[in-house]
């Protein structure tokens, strides 16, 4: 660790309504990887981007090399040397990786974009970074891991001083985000400053050198990782401990009966021949690496996507699956990787929402009983402690623990007996993870089946009483808890692989 | 030497309709396959002067296309050039008969409207937020009422060829030797290589189609987005404005209170010509030859004795299967 | 949050643009007419009449015409009018709103040219129950309620096809007589659906048929299935000797107007040709920029025919590219639906009239009773 590049003192920023941030201060040294760390809400987000000038602060000071600065827009930003990696990848899907890496600043030859010049210096950026990537390929024909490789590259491109990650994990695998850390570690070496946003509790211990932590938009403290446990961390974000251990042994009711079977399943690409056996009170947990065919065996067990071949089973029961509507009849319920898009609509409110999927049950006629909604609505709130005002509240302003919590709450009012999880817990800050892993939990107790894909180890091994390992669109291995291990999963993971 | 490796393969992925240009290629085609179809059906359609009908009715469509590929591309449309090309003309008309400006003077202002428009659309949509089919829905009911308004309900006819100041109807077809050449072709021709140009090597088309892309990334990174998104519209209203010129100097009476529709027949050639409703994707190319589709079928149909019903049917068909096109294709690259 | 405001002030401004527009433009015409009328009704010290005039489009060459006619009325009546329409003849629900202003002004008297027949109708019983007298002038309206029209002012749009037909079979009988193959004469209507179209090409296609029938040669009518089936007695395509093609296009603008007229002038037995109204013969002409075949008789090339007027039209015919046209008459038309209302109010008995149409071709476009009604 260097001399000190950053430091931002005092800042205090007001919405109307919200005091956003509280006189939060934060050091950045070069040479060192530092963690931002608060729940969601906690205000990190938020000080980033009074950091690159997308909001004017209040109060306050940024010293950056020794000198007073305010940056007014990104651009500013950008040219001093600060730049942020965004969490949602900020690509644009239809150009090249190397006119997204170059937006802004094209090179040019008179008022032409020298596209030759911009493929040069790309795939020079990519051989500091030693990784492969052709700068020539549309963007969004590479995978999520490769675009936040081209998202760095472009960061460093800019002549970096200061990168901000801004949970650069929350997509990646195992894998890739190995990748990313041997590139940050690179980075950092390099003399560079790195702020490094994230949720993933083991990543902080692994890649950071200090950690400040923020709670309600205020500063809490800074702590050096090495120094630090995970529960003083989790302490200082939440002011309780709540980090729990692996699972160790399948909790599931011994004899339990099967509620559902696949056998062969075959859809597309991505699902080869994919036979399982969930049972009742049962966590099933399907790991694998991104672009396995986890979310893919999922969509088309639900009816999202044709399935070309293969079998279901529920309660012992053939079943044909040919769309949404299908396996909610069957008692399925699905929990998509992507809320917004797919999983709750925002603009509306958490009443109606939760009947969204069964939304005959609260009709009369083609009227709509409110008050019925209303009840059946608070009832879930209060059962699975959803934090919200009210059941009118609008889901956009609810926290992303809550939005999920909401989309539980509509397939449990459908009643539906077997519930897939994907990625339940991406985007959710650990306090909240923890209360929807104990809601899981809970559901299993009561007898509901539950699938749950996950890419992160940890969350595999707390969670799952069996796990189904995928690869490239074949399942590779499954496990009971007990014998299963972070090492020989990721062996099944990458069976076809290496 | 990776990168060669990786560049080689990316190159034979494609398939041989992609590498020739995708569904401009396709469409293409259609186009050769349409002209030969009606050719075979009618004796009256296989003429020079058809040809040269074809060519002269087109030139107003695939100039307005042009223009509004740009507000296409970023995920916009611009409902008011086919009014406004109208309000234009009458203005630009009106200065010239009735106020005896010289023909080049109200030509100028006729495309300077077109221009001034633009600024109107896209500071609505880009400055102000207004969704772009809202605010050119307005002007578009602007532009109609206003160009009848200034010319007081009566319709213009620009000088003729023959008259004093009809010189401007040969910057499109001049005779030689008691034959029409539709020199008008080649401007356009000029034009879409000049707007190709803009559109793929220059930041005006770039940006233009990463506003389309992800309007918010492209302001994070440092994009004067507002001012690209505006030009995006002025582009659109400076064709406009040409597209008025050359209606004018093809036919004889521009009429107040019409023009509503004419932006179909340009929005439904860009699409044709494959440019996607939801933006980036597209090409000044593809929208000139699936203008030619939409004008083929306009001269086409009624020569081979198709009643006015079908040749709308039809063309409605035409439409659904250029989108369902592209959509099948994002679909296609979607499950890769 | 001032960005929004900003927004919602701009659209503000906007719908008030827009309504002082439209406002503006009816306020602007129907006080111009009422302001001279008032002066000059104080003047003559005739009734104190006000009328209300409701036309089919404000801003349309036709309309204006008619409008000076009304405002020549006003001038030796000593009444006041004011004029409304809507932007388009297409806005037909925006007519009926304004003739129910029209209404609630309670004026002595309506002069309506409606768009649509049906949609007046309750308007009508409005009048009527409100004791308005009306005059429907350009168009009538059949099943008006029983007493509440009090005449019906109109072209005979029969006899108005008939006039181009007889007028363009001077031109080309003899050329019929000597054929030995078959000929052609195409027709351009804008539509199929209006009572003045059809009634127009409808007019011209009988009359062309009789006239060449009684010269002992047989008709076939070909094209638009709308209006071959109302010909009797059709004759059979193969054997004709004249064949009459009717085309319509897919929408009324001149370029398809020209491509219809296009497909029959590049037929090489077309001997004469009819565009029925304005839009459709400026598309006859816009197909000879291309084509050059109008021309004055069929020995030399096409015969071409126009309806109604516009200075397009009116030079075509003044060099000869078109042997004639014919114009109606909608300076009288509104000239005569103001004196129908006057004489009413005065107590005396007033009929339906139907109004003249002109043939009018490069000698005698500029003679008096013709040239008022060849508007720009």
């Amino acid at each position: 660790m260097g001399e000190v590049i950053l430091t931002m003192k005092g800042i205090d920023k007001s919405f109307p309504g919200v005091h956003a941030l509280d006189h939060v201060d934060l050091e950045v040294k070069k040479g060192e990887v530092h963690a931002l760390m608060g729940e969601n809400g906690a205000g990190k987000s938020t000080l980033m981007k009074v950091l690159t000038g997308i909001y004017k602060k209040d109060s306050g000071t940024i010293t950056y090399e020794g000198k007073e600065v305010e940056f007014h827009n990104t651009r500013e930003a950008q040219d001093a040397g600060i730049v942020i990696v965004h969490q949602e990848l900020n690509m644009l899907g239809h150009l090249t990786v190397a006119q997204n890496i170059f937006i802004g600043r094209e090179f040019k030859k008179g008022i032409r974009i020298d596209d030759k010049k911009m493929n040069e210096e790309a795939r020079k950026l990519f051989d500091r970074m030693h990784i492969d990537i052709d700068p020539r390929e549309t963007m969004s024909k590479l995978t999520v891991g490769k675009q936040q490789m081209c998202e760095i590259a472009k960061a460093i491109s800019h002549q970096a001083k200061v990168i901000v990650f801004d949970e650069p994990s929350a997509a990646l695998t195992e894998a890739e985000i190995e990748e990313l850390f041997k590139i940050i570690r690179d980075l950092r070496d390099q003399g560079l400053g790195i702020i490094y946003i994230s949720h993933r509790m083991d990543e902080i211990k692994v890649i950071t050198d200090r950690v400040t932590v923020m709670r309600d938009g205020a500063y809490v403290g800074t702590l050096i990782t090495e120094e630090s446990t995970k529960d003083d961390i989790i302490n200082m974000m939440v002011g309780r401990v709540i980090y729990e251990d692996p699972k160790t042994k399948n909790m599931t009711p011994p004899g339990s009966p099967v509620v559902l079977k696949v056998e062969h399943l075959n859809a597309g690409k991505m699902v080869q021949d994919v036979s399982f056996e969930l049972h009742k009170g049962e966590v099933l947990g399907f790991s694998g690496l991104m672009g396995a065919g986890r979310t893919e065996t999922m969509r088309a067990l639900f009816g999202a996507d044709p399935i070309d071949s293969g079998d279901i089973y529920v309660n012992g029961q053939k079943v044909v699956i040919r769309s949404p509507q299908d396996a909610v009849k069957y008692g399925i319920g699905y929990l998509s990787e992507d809320r917004k898009r797919y999983g709750i609509v925002v603009q509306k409110t958490v009443a109606e929402n939760t009947t969204m999927a069964d939304l005959d049950e609260f009709s009369n006629g083609p009227f709509i009983n409110k008050k019925k909604e209303k009840e059946v609505a608070e009832k879930f709130v209060e059962s699975l402690a959803t934090k919200t005002p009210s059941v009118d509240q609008l889901v956009v302003n609810l926290s992303g623990g809550n939005q999920q919590k909401v989309v539980i709450a509509k397939w449990l009012t459908k009643n539906c007996d077997i519930l897939i999880f994907d990625e339940p817990t991406r985007g959710i800050d650990v306090g909240a993870k923890n209360e929807i892993y104990k809601l899981m939990n809970q559901l299993a107790a009561e007898g509901k089946a539950i699938i749950m894909v996950s890419s992160e180890m940890t969350e595999i091994l707390r969670m799952s009483d069996r796990i189904v390992v995928m690869c490239e669109g074949k399942k590779t291995g499954e496990l009971d808890i007990s014998e299963a291990t972070q090492e020989n999963i990721m062996n099944m993971a990458t069976r076809e692989i290496s | 030497m990776a990168n060669k490796t990786a560049s080689k393969t990316a190159g034979t992925n494609k398939s041989f309709i992609d590498r020739m240009g995708g569904q401009k290629f396709i469409v293409l085609i259609i186009v050769i396959a349409m002209f030969i179809f009606f050719s075979a059906m009618s004796p009256q359609f296989r003429k020079y002067t058809t040809v040269v009908s074809i060519l002269d009715y087109s030139y107003y469509i695939a100039l307005m296309a042009i223009g509004v590929t740009f507000p296409l591309l970023t995920a916009g449309v611009d409902l008011s050039i086919g009014t406004g090309l109208i309000c234009y003309s009458l203005i630009g008309g009106y200065l010239i008969v009735h106020q005896g400006w010289p023909v080049a003077a109200g030509m100028l202002v006729t495309v300077l409207l077109g221009v001034a428009f633009g600024v109107i659309n896209g500071c609505l949509v880009a400055l102000m937020d207004l969704p772009a089919f809202l605010a050119t829905l307005c002007t578009c009911m602007i532009t109609r009422g206003f160009g009848a308004m200034v010319v007081g309900g009566y319709g213009i006819p620009w000088p003729t060829a023959a008259a004093p100041g009809g010189w401007f109807r040969s910057i499109f077809k001049i005779q030689i030797g008691g034959q029409n050449i539709p020199i008008g072709f080649l401007w356009i021709i000029l034009l879409v290589i000049v707007m190709s140009f803009v559109l793929n090597h220059t930041k005006m088309g770039r940006y233009t189609r990463a506003i389309g892309s992800n309007k918010e990334a492209t302001k994070l990174s440092g994009v004067n987005v507002k001012f690209y998104h505006v030009m995006a519209y002025v582009i659109c209203g400076l064709f406009a404005g040409l597209a008025a010129i050359a209606y004018s100097a093809i036919f004889a009476t521009v009429q107040p209170g019409s023009g509503a529709g004419f932006e179909l027949d340009a929005i439904g050639g860009a699409i044709v010509g494959g440019t996607s409703m939801t933006g980036a994707v597209g090409s000044i190319t593809g929208t000139l030859i699936g203008v030619f589709v939409i004008c083929l079928l306009k001269t086409g149909l009624p020569f081979i004795g198709l009643t006015a019903n079908w040749q709308q049917i039809i063309t409605g068909f035409v439409l659904i299967a250029a989108v369902l096109f592209d959509i099948l294709k994002r679909k296609r690259e979607a499950g890769k | 949050m001032k960005k929004k405001v900003l927004a919602v002030l701009l659209g503000g401004c906007m719908v008030a643009g827009l309504l002082a527009g439209c406002g503006g433009g009816n306020n602007g015409g129907g006080s111009d007419s009422s302001a001279d009328s008032s002066s000059d009704g104080a003047s003559s010290g005739g009734g104190d009449y006000h009328f209300e005039v409701v036309v089919k489009s404000f801003q349309s060459t036709y309309w204006q015409a008619a409008i000076q006619g009304i405002d020549a009325a006003v001038e030796e009546l000593g009444v006041t009018v004011n004029t409304t329409g809507p932007n388009a003849e297409s806005d037909i629900a925006d007519q009926v709103n304004m003739l129910n202003n029209a209404i609630s002004q309670n004026p002595d008297g309506i002069a309506l040219a409606a768009n649509d027949q049906s949609a007046v109708l309750d308007s009508l019983q409005d009048a009527l129950d409100a004791e308005i007298p009306v005059v429907c002038f350009d168009t009538g309206v059949p099943e008006a309620p029983e007493g509440s029209v009090i005449a019906t002012i109109a072209t005979d749009n029969e006899s108005a096809g008939a006039v181009a037909a007889e007028n363009m079979y001077e031109v080309i009988k003899d050329y019929i007589a000597n054929a030995t193959e078959p000929v052609r004469i195409g027709e351009v209507n804008q539509d199929a659906t209006s009572a003045n179209i059809s009634g127009r090409g409808m007019g011209f296609i009988n009359k062309m048929k009789e006239l060449v029938e009684a010269d002992g040669k047989t008709v076939a009518v070909i094209g638009n299935q709308y209006y071959v089936d109302q010909v009797e007695n059709n004759g059979d395509e193969a054997s004709a000797d004249v064949i009459i093609e009717v085309a319509v296009p897919a929408q009324t603008t001149v370029e398809l107007s020209a491509t219809e007229a296009s497909n029959i002038m590049n037929k090489e037995d077309t001997i004469a040709i009819f565009g029925s109204n304005q839009v459709t013969a400026e598309g006859v002409l816009t197909a000879n920029q291309n084509l050059s075949v109008l021309a004055a008789t069929p020995e030399e090339g096409i015969v071409g025919v126009g309806f109604d007027a516009g200075a397009t039209l009116k030079a075509a015919v003044a060099d000869g590219t078109l042997i004639g046209a014919v114009t109606q008459a909608p300076v009288d038309q509104g000239n005569l639906a103001i004196h129908a209302l006057y004489d009413y109010c005065e107590g005396e008995t007033v009929e339906d009239i139907a109004t003249d149409s002109y043939w009018y071709d490069a000698e005698n476009m500029e003679e008096a009773d013709i040239a008022p009604n060849l508007y720009d």
